[in-house]
């Protein structure tokens, strides 16, 4: 009964305040962006120009797409470590395909599109049915896609990729170009299946408690795949994306550097390590923290090593402002 | 006359969280004001029905939980306890029923397990497993010190359990149901193990429910009963009859009230089915529109029948007939969407999901018939999880209110809204009622009646007889993973007569 009267005995200024409470304890990673930005512009010379912000948005846009998949698997309480070795398996078989082997266009996309799902498949059934920690699982398997990609590229890379090809990702307009206007159909796809189907609602309940998602007649097992299955498929985007990028397809393309920084992006937009917590505007957020970071340490002409340490002080601080948000809000 | 060495007075605690402290404005009583003595070198049994407070008790004086009221006295004078090491440094021991044994360490290692022999940062082993066997040696056993417990059976860790305990120089061991996992000669040699700590000045706090033992090796028994101090009968005076009548001796009030009428269609049938390979099959079946009571202790197998019916755990043969149907190896979803569902005694673990708000969880497993095309309807969605909070009367504060902020009584609620939006057919409720106050559970048995009105069929698992003397057509009972009993006329519903069948 007594949670009744506490709802009647409400002032204003605690219902602002509990809206304000409210807005940070969900995106508490805009609320960070926001300070970051004001503190860079006012610190940082040539931070606040319109051509950084588009550069930055540019930088962003590969990232978040893979972000936006470790969230789904992060979502599940697992974690996927064979990330940044998938995207270069990717990289590399997109360069054979549509170079090496002269395959259509469209044919060599979907092809690899199909080996990030094979990956995740693999991945997918190795967590649920071995019933291997994710982390064991896919550092392992991490392991083998590297080798692997090793293995077809012989050790090479592929230069200068049709010009047909590139233009997917690097067609021009308004200042930013088509691998932008993925990334956005990507999270928009993707705030969808998070936080608008029926498979995002099983997500999250599968990740809060697996036992009750599995009582209630939530097909468990399923979702636990599919996860790994849409993290793998996204990192594949991404990895020809990042081809076209560089215009040089790279079995080394990616790695362990590139999964922990994706990872980083997705745990300070407020993901948790023990599931059941992901957000497509955190996830978004998140990476473009960590590209502000990374642009900033550019501009005050830091190098890459101080730039690494950094992004591990930023994880940490994340993770603690996460605990004491959860515990004093 | 021996001398009293342990005086609880009082004692009180609130309904608590799983750290201990009182669930912030509750006021449901697990113990009310109990009184419980030791005297030096006694056998003091401690009975009552599951939930009567025997546990919380023996917790609080295992330092294991704080009371929240009521003085102990050891020797006369005033103790308290801020943690169970230091109930061990005065000299109570607590061996529980599940055994706290690292399994992948030796029995030595065990024994001495946190305070081991030695020098600074050298463990003295010779000594360690010397003094190891010699304590073995002195209560009649011969095991090696280096065997991994792992490697020893049930009976033989809980004598480690006891020697740990005794290594400490307890004077009252409290023992949790120790004879639960033993064989008929473990159990004797444990009872040769008690008389031989009696002789030595030992007292033992003995929880159990089988009633021969008690008789066997008792001294006295106190009984407790809803979290109140019942009574303390000496052995020499010991009746069954009185007994039983102290543990249940409670009046029927006006909670139950059943309106619906049972119908003689099947829509529920078990056959044969065996929970373990080494259990007697069990035959079950429920009718439409019957409210059918499956009475036994925790542990007899009510729960294991259950979810060997739900799908979602394997069982030893035998079919299961719903709805003129045989299902077989089936995923709880396939059960749900025919409209057979489980109502698990664990809410926190398997009913819902607490970090989500109440309308997440009220529509969890409706989803695939809520919105078929996987688009969640936001406002239908709260129409149907508001209809669910009017129809129960879960109080909350919004819709978006999350499950762990709520109180057990309305989480329970939450959990039936979710299972009724699922529109059953057949509900199978496990423990409907634990750990929630009164109000709540007349509420949940009227929702009960209600449905049964409706033509639900309906298996009410509980451990409290007047639940399933008040609320059933039927009654099951079980014992040992078998069904012991079938009551069928309402006149044999006699908490005596269960309780029998429950015992054996």
């Amino acid at each position: 009964m007594h949670s009744a009267d506490n709802s009647q005995i409400k002032d204003i200024p605690s219902v602002i305040s509990n809206a304000l409470r409210k807005f940070v304890k969900a995106n508490g990673s805009v609320v960070i962006f926001l300070i970051l930005w004001i503190v860079a512009s006012v610190f940082v010379r040539n931070f606040f120009s319109i051509e950084n912000m588009l550069l930055i948005i540019k930088q962003a846009a590969i990232p978040t797409i893979a972000c936006l998949g470790i969230t789904v698997v992060l979502m599940t309480g697992g974690i996927d470590l064979s990330l940044g070795y998938t995207l270069g398996l990717c990289s590399i078989s997109v360069g054979l395909f549509v170079k090496s082997f002269g395959l259509p266009i469209w044919l060599s996309i979907v092809l690899t599109l199909l080996i990030g799902i094979a990956v995740g498949l693999f991945n997918g059934v190795l967590v649920q049915y071995v019933r291997v920690p994710a982390f064991i699982t896919t550092l392992g398997s991490g392991f083998i896609i590297f080798g692997l990609a090793q293995i077809i590229s012989s050790g090479s890379d592929i230069n200068r990729l049709p010009p047909a090809f590139r233009a997917i990702g690097i067609t021009e307009f308004g200042g930013l170009n088509t691998t932008v206007v993925i990334a956005i159909v990507t999270c928009l796809v993707m705030y969808y299946v998070l936080h608008r189907s029926t498979f995002g609602r099983a997500l999250a309940a599968f990740g809060f408690n697996n036992r009750t998602a599995r009582m209630s007649g939530i097909k468990t097992e399923r979702i636990n795949v599919m996860a790994y299955v849409i993290c793998s498929f996204l990192v594949a985007i991404a990895a020809i994306l990042l081809t076209i990028r560089v215009n040089c397809a790279q079995p080394t393309m990616g790695g362990g550097v590139y999964t922990f920084e994706v990872i980083t992006g997705a745990i300070i937009g407020g993901a948790s390590l023990f599931g059941g917590v992901g957000t497509v505007i955190g996830s978004v957020f998140g990476i473009l923290i960590v590209k502000i970071i990374e642009n900033c340490i550019n501009l005050l002409n830091v190098s890459y090593y101080t730039y690494q340490a950094f992004q591990g002080i930023v994880i940490l601080l994340a993770i603690i402002f996460e605990n004491v948000k959860n515990r004093k809000l | 006359m021996k001398k009293t060495i342990l005086e609880m007075r009082e004692i009180t605690k609130y309904i608590f969280d799983a750290f201990g402290h009182a669930l912030r404005g509750s006021t449901v009583r697990i113990l009310d004001s109990v009184d419980f003595d030791v005297k030096e070198a006694e056998v003091h049994v401690l009975i009552g029905e599951n939930g009567a407070g025997k546990s919380t008790l023996m917790k609080i004086l295992g330092g294991i939980i704080p009371p929240d009221g009521g003085t102990m006295k050891l020797d006369g004078k005033e103790i308290s306890f801020s943690g169970p090491r230091e109930s061990l440094h005065h000299g109570i021991g607590f061996i529980h029923q599940e055994l706290n044994l690292c399994l992948n360490l030796d029995v030595a290692q065990n024994i001495f397990l946190g305070r081991e022999i030695g020098k600074k940062l050298f463990i003295d082993k010779k000594n360690m497993y010397a003094r190891s066997s010699e304590m073995l040696a002195k209560l009649g056993f011969d095991i090696d010190p280096h065997t991994l417990v792992r490697d020893l059976s049930t009976a033989q860790q809980q004598i480690i359990e006891i020697v740990k305990v005794l290594s400490y120089d307890c004077r009252i061991i409290i023992m949790d149901e120790p004879t639960a996992s033993l064989t008929s000669t473990e159990i004797e040699k444990l009872f040769e193990i008690i008389k031989e700590l009696q002789k030595k000045g030992i007292s033992i706090i003995y929880i159990s429910h089988r009633f021969e033992e008690l008789k066997e090796i008792g001294d006295r028994i106190t009984v407790l009963r809803d979290g109140k101090y019942i009574g303390t009968v000496p052995i020499e005076e010991f009746d069954y009859d009185q007994i039983i009548n102290m543990m249940v001796g409670r009046k029927l009030g006006a909670m139950y009230q059943c309106h619906h009428v049972p119908t003689t269609e099947k829509v529920l049938e078990v056959k044969n089915l065996k929970i373990a390979s080494h259990t007697k099959p069990i035959d079950l079946y429920v009718n439409k529109g019957e409210v059918v009571g499956l009475s036994g202790l925790v542990g007899s197998g009510r729960t294991e029948l259950a979810k060997s019916i739900f799908g979602s755990r394997t069982y030893f043969g035998g079919t299961i007939r719903y709805d003129g149907q045989v299902i077989k190896k089936v995923h709880p979803s396939q059960l749900i969407a025919k409209g057979l569902v489980y109502l698990s005694e664990d809410r926190k673990l398997e009913g819902l999901v607490l970090e989500m708000p109440i309308a997440h969880n009220i529509t969890l497993a409706s989803l695939p018939r809520l919105f078929p095309k996987t688009n969640i309807h936001r406002g239908k969605e709260r129409t149907v999880a508001l209809k669910g909070v009017r129809d129960l009367n879960i109080i909350s504060n919004s819709l978006d209110q999350l499950c762990n902020t709520l109180s057990g009584g309305n989480q329970q609620k939450v959990v039936l809204a979710k299972w009724l939006l699922t529109e059953p057919k057949v509900l199978i409720l496990d423990e409907p009622t634990r750990g929630i106050d009164v109000n709540a559970k007349s509420e949940i048995y009227r929702i009960i009646d209600r449905l049964a009105s409706e033509g639900v069929g309906i298996l009410m698992i509980s451990s409290e007889l007047p639940e399933i003397i008040g609320m059933s057509d039927r009654v099951y009972v079980m014992r040992n993973g078998t069904i012991s009993a079938e009551l069928t006329e309402k006149e044999d519903f006699d908490q005596e007569k269960i309780l029998s069948y429950t015992l054996g």
